[in-house]
């Protein structure tokens, strides 16, 4: 039987819900229910590559990558579970002035953060990290061997399994229907087994954040875009970093299994919730794999398939309290690098909605931001 | 092990070649499937498994399974069950994952008959097996051109490996042999408009019925009208202990062995499965000359026909009911098997076990309908234990619920060959019903019910039930979900 009353709901579980309620759960509020429309991890986490990067081209982004990383470093401790957590790096490629002139700032910028980056020539790249990448076009790289990737599925289950042992309920299967208000606070959430009455709810749906907002009255900036990857049979491991190119828009990393995973967006996808795969992408993708990575030419795709970006007009996420809803908590918008920075933003949201004073300041990230004026983004975006 | 004097069969073999095994040089028919070459040569352990090292043989000889895989010519994981031996190859054992290839990759040289967009069909079939060259030969007659896509180097399905003869009416192709029926089917579409590719994968179906292929390395793309799913079904695997070891076979990969390849699977055999394939492979296997130690079968009865259990009774061969196989026994490949008694609730009873010297173990313990295709288009689903597993939700004329998308034979459901053409047909016939709009309606009605008939018939008597049940309950599904047509 579902409870039909808690201290606090948490809705989605995907990386951040199931961190967020291990954390809430940490801090001693264990009367926590999680609600999941379909599975663990089903939607976005299970579907994003597992790159762990801490390169941002802002000061905000990049400290709170490396308290990510730092976190992330002793995850498979504190939760008992192996996730596959492996430091082998970011390899990040520059083919035009644009990305040299953005990368020269981002590193000057990151090595002042105290971050391991550094800039590598087309030579030093075949050298010292990756021997089968194409260099052709490649104007330079810059590389951060702290960087990292980890098994999302794994992540998802570790926080899920660590919140249960410590009396959170996870209910599957069970949809959101309505977030009750009264006189301006959260009273409860409505699902498909019925209502729990609770005072705090945390909104971790991706991008089903936004109608689950709405049914409070809250419009969330949040617009849903198709992302599509593929992986390919397994292989022993011939390279470490996730390697990635904003200007192709590729990211491409081999997994402990041996796969090589990967994806590129398309700048004409169209918004709407999507999750087909198609078979442009299966082409073009394979066709820069292989521009990428000649080797790979021989090497068989084994399955394809699409996620959803929950992207803001910034591509920062929404955090924290929700202005005219009291105890209404969001934590979505993240933009395509929710798994990266999971665990450090589910510990700081737990805190806000614990109301206690979260290590980092995260005001910067409330929605609020939305109605006070233009935003700018962070350029470092696949 | 090559199979020298058959009673049925005669095998066309192509010229002898030489090739390398690890460094040793061995000779094999071009053309024939790597895995079949080696097997001949005594190789049986092709590969070991990436966690735990253990070795592996071929299972489903029919490009499923990945048992097979292994290093050629410098590429890994190739699946030597169905890639065509050919001289000079340089196949070695994997061990592990596979190293990413070292070898500049080269196209084979495009084909000019086979351009990368290969345009629009109006009707597109997946799988030459009896279902999707009977649905070609039902809509090719009605003018509908059709092209057929099998990724096997001969169409046929699994009835190139049928060498017993069918059961039914004379309508049904009964008295004919299953290797002979395909022959028939090949030769009707002779005349029609329909076109078989063999040799070429489905990668995948898209929306708009868009198909990708892989033909000879060569990528392709094909839109349809119109897709009929034809897909077959897969082997299902047992699990006990040892069942990985080299030497434990699928039913169908025995047949393929050795009613195409004509290689003998081993010298003496324990078949698991008394249902009428496992007693139609242990017929199939003493026709070959291969010793048949036993047919164990879990249930108290024989599942098959009994003219199928009579003849192998005949030949001396125990059918042990109410039995089950404990554990193979070897460690690089099956050199025995344990088998014991089972009590009404399944469980082994103790005492009764007996070691049998065997050096092969076929499963025929049931086979799941492929609906991998169906999933990728968004054709609804449902788990009917009584059809096999996981189908694509269907009507009575075979229509998913994916507009355009038809579904016939083990893909639909598993039945048999009979069933299947049957099947296909009706498939083929609702097809051309939404793609010709001026066809005599009267005319299309009666032949889609002269084929439902048939499947009636056919499904009637005790046999029949388990089909009967699970296409009930299909329609109940398709009544609620839509499909139907």
């Amino acid at each position: 039987m579902m409870k039909s009353r808690a201290e606090c709901v948490i809705i989605g579980g995907g990386v951040v819900g199931t961190a967020i309620a291990y954390y809430l759960a940490k801090g001693g509020m264990t009367d926590c229910v999680l609600v999941e429309a379909d599975y663990l991890s089903s939607g976005a986490t299970g579907r994003c590559g597992g790159g762990i990067r801490q390169q941002w081209s802002t000061e905000a982004n990049t400290r709170l990558a490396i308290e990510s990383v730092r976190e992330f470093s002793s995850l498979e401790d504190e939760l008992g579970a192996d996730i596959e957590f492996l430091q082998g790096g970011y390899l990040i490629l520059a083919y035009t002035d644009e990305d040299v002139a953005q990368f020269e700032k981002n590193v000057a910028l990151q090595q002042g953060l105290g971050l391991d980056v550094s800039i590598l020539t087309p030579d030093e790249i075949t050298e010292r990290v990756v021997p089968q990448l194409n260099t052709d076009g490649v104007r330079m790289a810059t590389y951060c061997p702290s960087d990292a990737s980890a098994n999302p599925f794994l992540t998802t289950t570790a926080y899920a399994n660590a919140a249960r042992r410590l009396g959170v309920e996870i209910e599957l299967f069970t949809p959101v229907t309505r977030v009750l208000t009264e006189h301006g606070k959260v009273t409860g959430v409505e699902t498909s087994k019925g209502t729990i009455s609770t005072p705090l709810v945390v909104n971790v749906a991706g991008s089903h954040s936004v109608p689950i907002a709405a049914t409070a009255g809250v419009n969330l900036p949040i617009t849903p875009y198709r992302r599509q990857i593929l992986v390919t049979e397994p292989l022993e491991r011939f390279f470490h970093p996730m390697i990635i190119s904003f200007s192709l828009g590729i990211y491409f990393r081999q997994v402990r299994h041996g796969s090589v995973i990967g994806g590129f967006g398309d700048p004409d996808e169209p918004a709407g919730f999507n999750q087909t795969s198609s078979l442009e992408f299966l082409t073009t993708m394979s066709s820069k794999l292989a521009f990428l990575m000649p080797r790979l030419r021989s090497v068989k795709i084994v399955r394809q398939w699409g996620g959803m970006y929950d992207l803001t007009p910034d591509a920062q996420p929404i955090l924290g309290e929700t202005d005219g809803v009291e105890g209404f908590f969001q934590a979505s918008g993240f933009s395509g690098h929710g798994f990266m920075i999971a665990p450090k933003v589910a510990m700081l949201v737990a805190q806000v909605v614990a109301g206690q004073k979260p290590d980092l300041d995260i005001s910067r990230l409330n929605a609020r931001r939305f109605a006070e004026g233009p935003v700018t983004t962070d350029r470092s975006v696949v | 092990m090559r199979i020298r004097q058959h009673p049925i069969l005669e095998f066309e073999k192509g010229p002898l070649i030489e090739f390398e095994h690890d460094g040793r040089k061995l000779t094999g028919h071009e053309g024939e499937s790597i895995a079949a070459a080696l097997h001949a040569a005594g190789v049986r352990v092709l590969r070991h498994s990436i966690r735990l090292d253990r070795p592996r043989g071929f299972f489903c000889a029919i490009g499923r399974c990945s048992s097979c895989l292994m290093t050629v010519d410098g590429v890994p994981n190739v699946m030597t069950c169905v890639t065509p031996l050919k001289a000079g190859m340089r196949i070695e054992t994997q061990t592990g994952k596979g190293i990413i290839p070292d070898v500049r990759f080269t196209h084979p040289p495009a084909d000019p008959d086979y351009p990368r967009d290969l345009g629009n069909v109006p009707l597109a079939i997946v799988g030459a097996g009896p279902a999707g060259l009977s649905a070609a030969i039902a809509a090719g007659r009605l003018g509908v051109e059709c092209v057929v896509i099998d990724e096997n180097a001969v169409p046929g399905g699994q009835l190139i490996k049928q060498t017993h003869m069918f059961f039914g009416s004379k309508e049904h192709h009964a008295r004919v042999r299953g290797i002979d029926i395909g022959e028939i089917l090949l030769k009707e579409i002779e005349d029609l408009p329909v076109s078989v590719i063999t040799g070429t994968t489905v990668l995948g179906l898209y929306a708009d019925r868009v198909l990708a292929l892989l033909r000879n390395d060569r990528f392709h793309r094909l839109t349809s009208d119109s897709i009929i799913l034809a897909t077959g079904a897969s082997e299902n695997m047992l699990a006990f202990p040892n069942s990985d070891l080299p030497g434990v076979y699928g039913a169908g990969a025995v047949q393929t062995l050795m009613n195409v390849d004509g290689v003998a699977p081993g010298k003496r055999v324990l078949m698991i499965g008394a249902g009428n394939i496992g007693l139609i492979v242990s017929y199939q296997l003493l026709q070959a000359g291969v010793e048949v130690a036993a047919v164990v079968e879990g249930l108290p009865e024989i599942g098959g026909y009994h003219v199928h259990a009579a003849k192998v009774v005949r030949a001396g061969v125990p059918i042990l009911t109410s039995h089950t196989i404990l554990r193979a026994l070897g460690t690089e490949h099956v050199e025995g098997a344990v088998i014991s008694q089972i009590d009404p609730q399944w469980c082994p009873i103790e005492g009764t076990e007996v070691e049998l010297d065997v050096d092969t173990i076929c499963l025929a313990v049931g086979l799941t309908p492929n609906c991998e295709l169906g999933s990728q288009l968004g054709c609804e689903e449902a788990f009917v234990a009584e059809l096999g597993g996981r189908v694509s939700i269907h009507g009575a004329g075979l229509a998913t619920t994916v507009e355009g998308v038809y579904i016939a034979g083990d893909a639909s459901g598993i039945e048999e060959a009979s069933t299947a053409m049957l099947e296909g047909r009706l498939a083929g016939l609702s097809a051309a019903g939404r793609l010709l709009p001026d066809l005599d309606r009267n005319e299309l009605a009666r032949l889609k019910k002269e084929a439902s008939e048939g499947l009636r018939t056919l499904r009637a008597g005790p046999f029949g039930e388990h089909a009967r049940a699970g296409k009930r309950k299909m329609l109940e599904l398709a009544g609620v979900r839509g499909g139907d047509s």
